[in-house]
């Protein structure tokens, strides 16, 4: 008995999931990956536009013109998409983030064209069904948005903080995604229609389909309803200053009393971007440090000092410039931060003694939790996407564990001796206000 | 193709075949239950044991023992150590899972198919054989009372759990946060542990679930050995009567000065898992705050931008858990939101929905459903419900056609039966000093306004 997409190779996992790759003449990648265990497809699309992308003061637009391609195209009305995807018994949303926009549907399998025309209709015909009451309601869901999930959320201003602290004030990535609430206020329609018109082009984007579908009726349908989308000019640069050392240079620190229950320490790392074989270095030792009960951080803050009620370490896959290496811990009521402060640092620089087992277990976690991801044809058809837009690569996925599984004890040694000393820290505390 | 060929939208093509994964189901001598099946797509397997151990039969001043004792299953077995389960775990790519919620603890985990073995020994080793070290127990309580201490911050866990507590009379076990209390955590210790697994952690009414790329003979080989030994009756459950609070209309404010945004909560007590109403009232409710298409969310979200979302929804568990619309709404708009919704509810109760959107959410609820059979976790999750709920084994196969049934009279008794207008509680968590007035303008009901729940 076989599994369909994973194979053995001594004892490893090797990836096996297709992926046919096409250009059309208006520069819109195409890739193709079957699966028909189940009679689903996702088409997924990656505008290579994120808020790295925003101009000074037009922070926040990339999401809320996220916000806007869902108000309806040239032939679809407001509300129309939504009704047409849940009616034929599909799913879809989209999300933004600092390096792109993703746009994804998933539909029973005799849908797909439905679903295909609704995607190209907005990236084609967007502009004629735009208007300012449309524009006024999402601003004003937008801004709900914000209030719910950051400004009504304990600690919810922490990105805000983090990035300002661990990014140059001209680089892109120094202001959140969600932005300014003023920069959001004064977005008006030209906006709308320079954004659609300078970054919604086909040949700003990656078309992913993947599931349960035949190859030539898929390619002959993305050529009908994508095909005649005309290309549109070259993207402009990143705005802002792009270039930046490669470490922050010392540690930053700022302390705010909010409206918290619990004191929490954030500490954040320049590292390579995603674009540098070393961010997989960087990627093992977050694992190392901070995933699972075995982790250093956990075993060691939660369990054996008991000064965090939690840990959390995440690795950014970031492609611009830097990338970012955060962890933070919770304490309780009462605790002193600057011990947890020094409790992360001790933990984080000591990762200069990884052991072969901690490795051998880091990589075992991620390669079940990418297997366990890729099961759905939605995420499937993400990553690939992901691969094809950050790096030209859409069959990537299939040898992502191996660059995982090469990495060595010794460079993450160098990795931590190099990227989480104190020349390249940023520290966060959170204090409850009395 | 021209834009006038653009016009209509692209007519469906040949519906493909959907089948689920069959389910197998093998009894043990001991009661246990094994539901396992077979997937291919990706070398990964699921094992998940489903124990009925839940906290609503729990009394009030044992609240969050349910819980408690399953966070506490990390702190190590008769045979490994806290650290040594945590890298046994680990160095299979594991992580160990527990939730524990009012009808179950779920102790579940995932690893690569070859790894099966392991994983059901130390999934029989953490579930039978726990030691609950002192100082590991003490330490999951204070982390406990911590969460509760955020919870309290949350402005949406707080009201959600205000809401609970509003709805249902004294004592009943759904009034109370799933966790329980500071004070009824604060006794919790080794032997509440102990004694918790030794009376509810038994193979009577459990059961194993296993997915994905494995053998169903060889699975039922090692469930045997691992868990075929495991002894223990299951105990008799108190029943109790998930009794509302109030039988009037009811509108009640929390103060939270200076809050940008309102949580509103809208409901009464719902329905309980086994209704025979259960279809119905999945459409009915996909129609009104189910989905992004609902009336809900388009009036108050996409006609008014009042919200960023709203939501109803049935907690429907072995007995009747609430039911309730929920939103966080900007300030200065909190009584028009109010108003909105339940102009959308009554409309709906009182007229029901049309045809097109009675087909609509039929053909939305019964096409997505296959969307939850995607991953092998997905599958444990769904046959878990087999076990939880009695359901019938054939319960998935036929879930597509109970819902392409359900008419028009059967919604519109379901409403009779289920939604009692008159005995709606309203609670606006929010900044009362705004927000009061236009609130009770609204209507004949007084508002109360406390400072806390």
């Amino acid at each position: 008995m076989r599994n369909t997409y994973g194979e053995r190779d001594s004892g490893d996992v090797v990836l096996s999931v297709p992926v046919e790759r096409f250009t059309l003449d208006n520069g819109l990648r195409v890739n193709l990956s079957h699966d028909h265990s189940t009679s689903v497809v996702a088409i997924n699309l990656w505008y290579a536009v994120g808020s790295r992308n925003e101009l000074p003061g037009k922070t926040g637009f990339a999401h809320l013109f996220e916000h806007m391609m869902f108000q309806g195209s040239a032939n679809v009305p407001k509300n129309r998409h939504f009704e047409l995807v849940e009616r034929a018994g599909g799913t879809l949303n989209a999300t933004t983030w600092f390096d792109r926009t993703n746009y994804f549907q998933t539909v029973p399998s005799h849908h797909l064209e439905m679903a295909l025309w609704l995607e190209s209709d907005r990236m084609g015909w967007m502009l004629p069904a735009m208007t300012q009451e449309k524009l006024d309601n999402q601003r004003d869901v937008v801004i709900n948005e914000k209030k719910q999930r950051y400004d009504n959320q304990p600690y919810g201003d922490w990105d805000e903080w983090i990035q300002a602290m661990v990014y140059p004030k001209d680089h892109p990535y120094s202001h959140t995604v969600i932005g300014s609430m003023e920069d959001i206020e004064s977005a008006t329609l030209e906006d709308v229609k320079d954004f659609f018109e300078t970054f919604y082009v086909p040949n700003n984007a990656v078309l992913t389909v993947c599931g349960d579908f035949n190859r030539d009726e898929a390619l002959d349908m993305i050529d009908k309803h994508f095909g005649e989308i005309p290309r549109g000019d070259e993207i402009p640069p990143i705005p802002g200053e792009l270039k930046l050392d490669h470490i922050i240079g010392s540690t930053v620190r700022e302390q705010i009393e909010a409206d918290v229950p619990l004191p929490r320490v954030l500490m954040a790392f320049r590292i390579p971007p995603y674009a540098n074989p070393d961010f997989y270095i960087a990627n093992v030792a977050g694992t190392v440090a901070g995933s699972g009960r075995a982790s250093r951080l956990y075993r060691s803050l939660v369990c054996e000092h008991k000064i965090a009620k939690d840990v959390i370490s995440h690795t950014l896959p970031l492609m611009t410039g830097a990338g970012m290496f955060l962890v933070w811990a919770t304490g309780f009521s009462g605790s002193n931060p600057s011990e947890l402060e020094e409790a992360l640092a001790l933990e984080l620089e000591g990762l200069e003694s990884v052991t072969e087992d901690e490795i051998q277990r880091a990589v075992a976690i991620t390669e079940t939790s990418l297997i366990r991801e890729i099961q759905r044809v939605e995420e499937r058809a993400d990553v690939i996407s992901m691969f094809d837009q950050f790096f030209d690569d859409p069959s990537r996925l299939n040898s992502e564990l191996e660059r995982i599984r090469a990495v060595t004890p010794v460079q993450v040694s160098k990795f931590t001796n190099e990227f989480l000393g104190p020349n390249n820290r940023a520290v966060l505390t959170y204090i409850p206000k009395t | 193709m021209s834009q006038t060929q653009r016009l209509s939208v692209p007519a469906p093509g040949a519906i493909r075949r959907f089948d689920f994964p069959p389910v197998q189901i093998d009894h043990f001598n001991n009661g246990l239950k094994l539901l396992s099946v077979q997937t291919h797509r990706l070398p990964i397997v699921t094992v998940g044991l489903v124990l009925d151990a839940g906290e609503a039969t729990l009394d009030e001043d044992k609240a969050g023992l349910a819980v408690l004792t399953g966070d506490s299953l990390e702190g190590g077995t008769t045979a490994r150590s806290r650290d040594g389960l945590a890298e046994a775990m680990e160095s299979i790519g594991a992580h160990l899972s527990v939730r524990t919620g009012w009808d179950s603890t779920i102790i579940s985990l995932s690893c690569l198919p070859e790894r099966l073995e392991e994983a059901l020994n130390i999934l029989a080793e953490v579930a039978l054989s726990p030691n609950f070290p002192a100082d590991e127990v003490d330490r999951i309580r204070k982390q406990h009372l911590a969460g509760i201490q955020q919870r309290n911050m949350d402005p949406s866990a707080m009201a959600t759990e205000a809401f609970h507590r509003l709805i249902y009379a004294e004592g009943v076990p759904y009034g109370r946060p799933l966790g329980g209390s500071v004070e009824s955590a604060a006794p919790f210790n080794q032997d509440a542990a102990m004694g918790f697994v030794k009376t509810r952690y038994n193979p009577g009414n459990a059961g194993l679930v296993v997915v994905g790329d494995v053998d169903l003979d060889d699975t039922n080989s090692l469930a045997k050995s691992c868990l075929g030994d495991w002894q223990g009756r299951p105990i008799t459950k108190k029943p109790f009567d998930p009794e509302p609070r109030f039988r009037e209309r009811k509108v009640v404010i929390i103060d939270r000065p200076g809050a940008v945004q309102s949580e509103i909560r809208i409901g009464h007590v719902g329905q309980p898992r086994s209704t025979s109403d259960y279809f119905p009232l999945v459409i009915l409710n996909t129609i009104l705050g189910g989905s992004f298409t609902s009336r809900l969310n388009l009036n108050l979200r996409e006609r008014h931008g009042f919200t960023y979302g709203v939501r109803s929804g049935f907690a429907f568990r072995r007995d009747a858990g609430p039911w309730t619309i929920s939103t966080s709404v900007g300030t200065h708009v909190t009584a028009d939101a109010v108003r909105e919704a339940l102009k959308e509810l009554d409309v709906l109760i009182s007229a029901g929905p049309t045809e097109e959107e009675l087909a609509a959410s039929r053909d939305y609820i019964s096409g997505v459903f296959p969307l939850r059979f995607e991953t092998t976790n997905q599958i444990a999750s769904q046959i878990s419900e087999i076990i939880i709920y009695n359901l019938p084994n054939d319960y998935h196969t036929t879930y597509r056609d109970q819902i392409r049934n359900v008419n028009y009279e059967q919604v519109m008794d379901a409403v009779q039966r289920c939604i009692r207008p008159d005995e709606i509680t309203v609670l606006v968590v929010g900044d009362a000093k705004t927000i009061r007035n236009p609130i009770e303008n609204l209507g004949s009901v007084p508002v109360e306004v406390r400072d806390s729940i």
